[in-house]
């Protein structure tokens, strides 16, 4: 195994997690990933990161903001 | 007595008992105004197409107040916030084309409204991404830290709460941040992220990396504050076991 592939896969991190690679990228770092434990535990760490910020509960909007957009879409209909 | 008009008949609780008394200002066909006057003004499918734009549109509320929050860091800005954006989006409704995103698109109208009017207001002076690179000297990794002291971060991060995530991404700074918002809360490709923050993807791609790198750090520091690890297994130091 050479520096080179751990620069790449490294390197390619984000777009692998965020399924943004193209496939022959893919297949070179998913194969990279498989053989370096390295660079998965890196892998491993920011697909959790992802996850915890996409698992974050999540705002509702307040009552008081519908009324308000519905006021402003019937502004909308009557000046349209 | 009143009947709610039908777009919110298919957004649940959108239309809760009550609300009409409160928008007693609109006329006898309900808050929305007159469909008859749509259909007057065009066809039965205009009625139709303008119907579904503000089922769906309104569907997305949640999901933008929840941004807006991100962006303003207040829930008065973020209201005033999605208000604009709605207001934008039905003054310009005719400028979306049916069939295409239109979460993206409101998206987009959000982020241009909040760069071009809260912005201005923030606390937080902007850092240009220059200096943000300064700051936070984040060479391409052409390493890793040892598999254990990333085993350790692993842990910690399974100890952190929400609280501490949603104060964290709050001090990334903010095109970072929203960048990070955007595709790991809401999804969005690349592409769709560069569309809404009308930049290239190349530059999506750049403040994803700094941003989730600032994150990871403050992570970091946060599981070291609680004591959750004895010592701060920050990305990037310790061994570099480069095969």
């Amino acid at each position: 195994m050479s520096g080179k592939s751990c620069e790449e896969a490294l390197d390619r991190l984000y777009e692998f997690i965020d399924n943004e690679l193209p496939p022959e990228e893919l297949r070179r770092v998913s194969e990279h990933l498989q053989e370096c434990s390295g660079c998965d535990a890196e892998r491993r760490v920011n697909e959790k990161i992802k996850q915890i910020v996409s698992g974050c509960p999540k705002e509702s909007a307040p009552d008081d903001l519908r009324a308000r957009v519905l006021a402003v879409i019937a502004e909308a209909r009557e000046s349209g | 007595m009143l009947e709610a008009p039908r777009p919110y008949a298919v957004v649940p609780g959108f239309f809760p008992d009550g609300e009409l008394g409160r928008l007693g200002t609109f006329d006898s066909r309900g808050p929305l105004g007159s469909w008859a006057m749509d259909a007057a003004r065009g066809t039965d499918e205009y009625a139709a197409e303008a119907e579904a734009f503000e089922v769906l549109a309104l569907s997305f509320m949640d999901q933008l107040y929840a941004a807006a929050l991100r962006m303003t860091r207040n829930p008065a800005d973020a209201e005033d916030l999605v208000q604009e954006t709605y207001a934008k989006a039905f003054a310009g409704r005719d400028k979306f084309t049916t069939g295409t995103n239109l979460k993206a698109w409101l998206y987009r109208i959000q982020t241009n409204a909040f760069i071009n009017t809260y912005r201005k207001k923030q606390r937080e002076p902007k850092r240009t991404d220059a200096e943000a690179v300064e700051d936070w000297q984040i060479a391409r990794a052409a390493s890793h830290t040892s598999a254990g002291l990333v085993s350790a971060e692993q842990a910690a991060l399974d100890a952190i709460g929400d609280i501490d995530i949603r104060e964290a991404l709050a001090e990334v700074p903010e095109d970072f941040r929203l960048a990070v918002y955007l595709s790991d809360v809401e999804g969005f490709a690349y592409k769709e992220i560069a569309e809404i923050m009308d930049t290239p993807v190349g530059t999506v791609m750049s403040r994803l990396h700094r941003g989730r790198k600032i994150l990871r750090e403050m992570l970091a520091d946060y599981a070291a504050d609680r004591g959750i690890v004895n010592h701060r297994a920050r990305p990037g130091e310790g061994s570099t076991d480069v095969r």
